[in-house]
């Protein structure tokens, strides 16, 4: 390595980026999981089972019924809701109602004060109505302490409450990151308008209990009520998170992949500089294992001290990724507050491994070939000519042999509900399109030399027969940039497709001029109707707009989370439409405004196995629903999947609902829409600004889109490493080529060529490069971007998209990454001749 | 720039090369005075380290001295820009070297077109020379042979086609034997020598073996980088 001091550096920079990409990901991801895993155990308390009513509420009566069953030791009535402060125009943060003295034994919480103090808090929490104690982040944020007040906004109203206590951190304190407050039940109750409602009656049973025992209350219940397990909601908000954790870990890998190049560019210039070294070492008994774990070991050094230098980096990383991956995560899949990070023993071990790993694999193929070195070389004075190790024809079948696999490999289901196969497929298409370079590097040379040397002259020529010829080195930068090139060229693809259908769905399926919901209604999940007095009050607006009334269940089938949403349909498919996937849309129209059926979402049907033509079953609050699928949707709303039916066909084959909110379409559109809406806003907010949440159809689509780009600024950021360090690759092999060659660089320059034309050569060796890496990239890249759209989203998200090929942005951006990756052969142009060319003779 | 056959081919004085390593100076050649006369066939001998390489890399023009004059074919070397010197390695001196120096990726006859093709010949003369001068070295079957297919006598003759192919006045050589065995070495002696008796060539070969003293018509004895006047004493 003190040999070649700058290349080392620049390998070692090229792991510690990396290294520093994969583990921060992984860190503020785990951290991410941690915050929320820790959220919902001290929110689920010590409970063995919960009983709820799907997409209702259950009666507090059963709290005493619940205590009549033998087998149940404690029970404790729970409702939560997420308000915020309506003078401060907080953050919504969670307010949990519960009976202080039933949830003892259920959630551990206790006051940052002094314990004669306690009691005092827990009386004034019992006895007074309206008090809190509130988490000590929350107290902290808004600067607030045990006897203010706090003026606190519900989707239903808005109350005065006065700090009964603060928590100290731990237990039910550490929820959403300490930004909760407690309230006893009855204040909640009157606060919600929930009188003899909870949303949930937790559960403990005697440690004896037998499924029987279970069974015996089962029956014993309503058929609209369930007993479930505490960790359902945990393990689905859980499973979502681990597969966007997967899916970015092997994104940040893709940056460590890249420096495997790196790594196996520099151990293998070192193991041919040294060969005549080696060769003594073997004349004088060093065995072909030694040479072998000699040059392991340097890859593995490599491995070491990039991961050390990824340390310094990582924790600049991290705060960056910490921050945008709650911030999706929160907006994706659960909310989550992330306070600290949590440094997880295992994460560090993990990356530390992979990255030793990785780079000790990268030095296998020069280790293996030291191994070659015969002790008789030690005898001859030079080397003369260049010989192929590997015949690439040999790497050809071998490549073939790797794509073949990349067909079954994605067509395979998830293992462990993780994509591995998808992404088995992706690392043997790498492989398989890198072990091409060497083959698809002599097809050009052979090609292209000639016409080069008629066309553009002799340096050109030069360069096109020694990459032609020069074997796995150039190959090997070659495949990085393949790499690297069918991340970008895959990613661009897949986002633009995404961001296509997306636009799509929102446009049809998110559409509506106005979108009227209670207030903070997403956050509480649509639970809340809104008041008769907004609905009637809405419906004189008639003669101007068409509503559209829905009612949205936030239910699980199969431990699966989706949203049951109940739609006019009619009125919505006048202005509207769904993104269909699968059924013949006319038909199914018809059907479904008639209520003969559902439609389920694309992600619902792969994540739960119903397809069209099977029956739905569901229990919404105290109907069976039982309906034939009709079919199948695009829908891209990340908290599961979705299922539509007709709400006033539900009204009349079920019950009645509430309307959750309304979509307002204007009937008139001619006359200056924008304008026409605003006004409607201005209007609805005068009469009811104070309950509800009215957005703009255009402001929604817009914040939709917004969100969606977000999202994917992470991932932008990881592959723009990948390319940066793939360009680190193209100026060290380039660099190594030019160091490994300086005794031909002068016999040219001694046999008539001039500096131009030496520094065009090299120019002329990256362009090739380049331009066979981009080549090979694009064609791995369309194939990736298959895989991505079709098998991987699919498996992950369990969502496909329109394929639709951004040409307009690869057009710009490949030049772009041919200009980048020449200009990384100015170190190498710059390499040539810092010696003089008289070494030369010197050297003889 | 015109020939004056009746003026050395080769004129150096004072000429000195030293060279910096870190803090330290090395001294290549120092204070070297020389005049070599058109169609000579040189032997420059010295031991290791005598400086023999050094005077032959500022004869090339791949080197400056440091201080004094060099004259080189009529071409001012002292002062030479470096386009003068590109053009003058092109047309003035072929180089042979002790590794032979082959472009790996190319085969025979490519090698010896090499350098007409980059004084901007045309392939095509460049080509037909070159088959020409590989038929008098003995390498017309072995033309798209790699240079790793070939024996070290046979490498040595390709570099020799290579040196000839842009017609030089001078040829130089680094220990063009070095590597070589005997019977090849003495091969390659005697092709020099054909140049210098047949092409009427000047000659220059450096070297530390006596392989070329009986062809020699001038020997220069080289000293910890300055002629000696005294018997070579290798």
């Amino acid at each position: 390595m003190k040999k070649h001091l700058g290349r080392a550096l620049t390998v070692l920079l090229g792991i510690a980026l990396g290294a520093a990409v994969f583990t921060s990901v992984r860190l503020s991801i785990h951290a991410a999981l941690d915050s929320f895993t820790r959220s919902m155990d001290v929110i689920a308390g010590s409970a063995d089972r919960v009983m709820v009513q799907p997409g209702g509420r259950v009666p507090e009566e059963w709290v005493a019924k619940l205590m009549q069953f033998s087998v149940v030791r404690d029970v404790s009535p729970v409702l939560t809701a997420y308000v915020r402060l309506a003078d401060k125009k907080s953050e919504p943060f969670l307010l949990i109602g519960l009976d202080p003295i039933m949830d003892r034994s259920f959630r551990k919480w206790q006051f940052s004060e002094r314990t004669e103090e306690d009691v005092e808090s827990w009386i004034e929490l019992l006895k007074r109505p309206y008090t809190l104690i509130i988490g000590k982040s929350l107290a902290e944020k808004y600067a607030v302490y045990r006897g203010d007040h706090l003026f606190i906004e519900h989707t239903r109203q808005t109350a005065f409450f006065s700090i009964a206590g603060i928590l100290s951190p731990g237990g039910l304190a550490m929820a959403e990151g300490g930004m909760i407050a407690l309230t006893d039940i009855a204040t909640f109750q009157e606060l919600t308008k929930l009188y003899g409602l909870v949303d949930r009656i937790d559960i403990k049973l005697d440690p004896n209990t037998t499924s029987e025992d279970l069974d015996h209350i089962r029956k014993n219940l309503p058929d609209n009520f369930q007993l479930g397990a505490p960790s359902a909601a945990k393990e689905s908000g859980q499973g979502l998170i681990r597969a966007y954790q997967l899916n970015l870990s092997i994104l940040s890998f893709a940056s460590l992949f890249v420096g495997m190049f790196l790594v196996y560019s520099l151990v293998a210039l070192n193991a041919a500089s040294r060969r005549h070294e080696l060769a003594v070492l073997r004349a004088t008994g060093a065995s072909p294992h030694f040479l072998f774990l000699v040059f392991l070991a340097e890859g593995a050094l490599f491995g070491v001290m990039g991961w050390l230098t990824a340390l310094p980096i990582s924790t600049i990383l991290v705060k960056y990724l910490l921050k945008g991956v709650s911030q999706t995560i929160s907006i994706l899949f659960a909310k989550v507050q992330v306070e600290t990070l949590s440094l997880s023993p295992w994460e560090i071990l993990l990356s530390f491994a992979i990255t030793v790993f990785t780079s000790s694999v990268s030095a296998v193929q020069p280790a293996w070939e030291a191994m070659q070195v015969s002790p008789n070389e030690a005898l001859e004075i030079s080397r003369h000519g260049m010989t192929r190790k590997t015949s690439p024809r040999k790497l050809v079948i071998g490549g073939i042999g790797c794509l073949f696999l990349v067909v079954p490999l994605s067509l395979l289901p998830g293992i462990l509900n993780m994509t591995l196969p998808g992404y088995f497929a992706i690392l043997f298409l790498f492989v398989g399109f890198s072990l091409f370079a060497p083959w698809s590097l002599i097809q050009m040379g052979h090609a292209l030399s000639p016409i080069l040397h008629r066309f553009v002259g002799i340096p050109a020529y030069l360069a096109g027969r020694y990459v032609r010829d020069s074997g796995t080195r150039t190959a090997v930068s070659v495949g990085a940039l393949i790499t690297a090139v069918a991340l970008f060229a895959s990613l661009v693809i897949m986002i633009h497709s995404f961001r296509s259908t997306v636009e799509l769905w929102a446009h049809q399926t998110v559409s509506g001029d106005l979108f009227v919901t209670t207030k903070m209604g997403e956050i509480n999940r649509f639970r809340y109707p809104l008041p008769r007095t907004v609905v009637d009050g809405l419906e004189e607006f008639s003669n101007q707009v068409d509503i559209v009334p829905s009612r949205r269940y936030s239910l699980t089938y199969n431990n699966f989370p989706y949203e049951f949403q109940l739609l006019d349909i009619h009125v919505f498919l006048r202005h509207g439409d769904f993104v269909w996937l699968k059924g013949d849309p006319d038909r199914v129209r018809t059907l479904l405004k008639h209520g003969k059926g559902v439609v389920i979402s694309e992600v619902f049907s792969n994540r739960t196995g119903v397809a069209m033509g099977d029956r739905f079953r569901a229990r919404i609050e105290s109907s069976l629903v039982e309906l034939p699928v009709l079919g199948i949707i695009r829908d891209y709303r990340t908290r599961g999947g979705v299922v539509f039916y007709s709400l006033p066909q539900f009204n009349i084959r079920y019950h009645d609902v509430p309307w959750g909110g309304c979509r307002i379409f204007l009937k008139d559109r001619t006359k200056n829409p924008e304008m026409a809406v605003a006004s409607l806003k201005n209007e609805f907010i005068r009469r009811w600004g104070d309950t509800l949440e009215i957005i703009s159809g255009q402001a929604l689509r817009n914040t939709i889109l917004r969100v969606f780009d977000e999202t994917f600024a992470i991932t932008i950021v990881l592959l723009l490493i990948a390319l940066a360090i793939a360009a680190l690759g193209i100026a060290t092999t380039l660099t190594v080529l030019v160091l490994e060659r300086s005794k031909q660089l002068n016999t040219l320059y001694a046999v008539g060529a001039d500096f131009g034309q030496i520094r065009s050569m090299i120019l002329w060796e990256a362009a090739f490069m380049v331009v066979a890496g981009e080549l090979a990239g694009i064609v791995c890249g369309f194939v990736l971007s298959y895989i991505l759209v079709y098998v991987i989203n699919r498996q992950s998200f369990g969502w496909t998209f329109l394929y639709e090929v951004d040409w307009g942005a690869l057009a710009m951006s490949l030049p772009l990454i041919i200009l980048t990756a020449l200009a990384a052969a100015y170190p190498a142009i710059k390499m040539v001749f810092r010696e003089s060319p008289a070494t030369l003779l010197r050297e003889n | 720039m015109a020939k004056n056959n009746n003026r050395p081919v080769i004129h150096a004085r004072h000429l000195t090369r030293i060279y910096r390593l870190g803090d330290s100076e090395v001294i290549g050649i120092n204070d070297i005075g020389l005049d070599i006369a058109p169609g000579e066939l040189v032997v420059l001998k010295g031991n290791s380290g005598s400086g023999k390489s050094t005077l032959l890399s500022l004869i090339a023009g791949l080197d400056r001295p440091t201080h004094g004059f060099l004259n080189v074919a009529d071409h001012n070397l002292t002062q030479a820009t470096s386009p003068d010197l590109t053009y003058f390695r092109r047309k003035v001196v072929g180089m042979v070297f002790q590794s032979f120096n082959l472009m790996p990726t190319l085969n025979v006859l490519e090698n010896a077109c090499l350098p007409g093709l980059l004084a901007g010949k045309s392939a095509d003369q460049v080509t037909s020379k070159a088959m020409g001068l590989l038929d008098w070295l003995g390498l017309s079957t072995r033309w798209n042979h790699l240079p790793a297919q070939l024996s070290g006598g046979e490498m040595q003759r390709t570099a020799i086609a290579r040196a000839l192919i842009n017609d030089p006045d001078i040829i130089l050589a680094d220990e063009p034997t070095g590597n070589l065995d005997s019977r090849n070495g003495q091969i390659v002696v005697e092709l020099f020598a054909e140049l210098n008796r047949n092409w009427n060539r000047t000659v220059i070969i450096a070297t530390h073996s006596d392989i070329a003293d009986s062809v020699a018509s001038m020997t220069i004895c080289l000293k910890d980088g300055a002629i000696t006047d005294q018997t070579c004493d290798i």
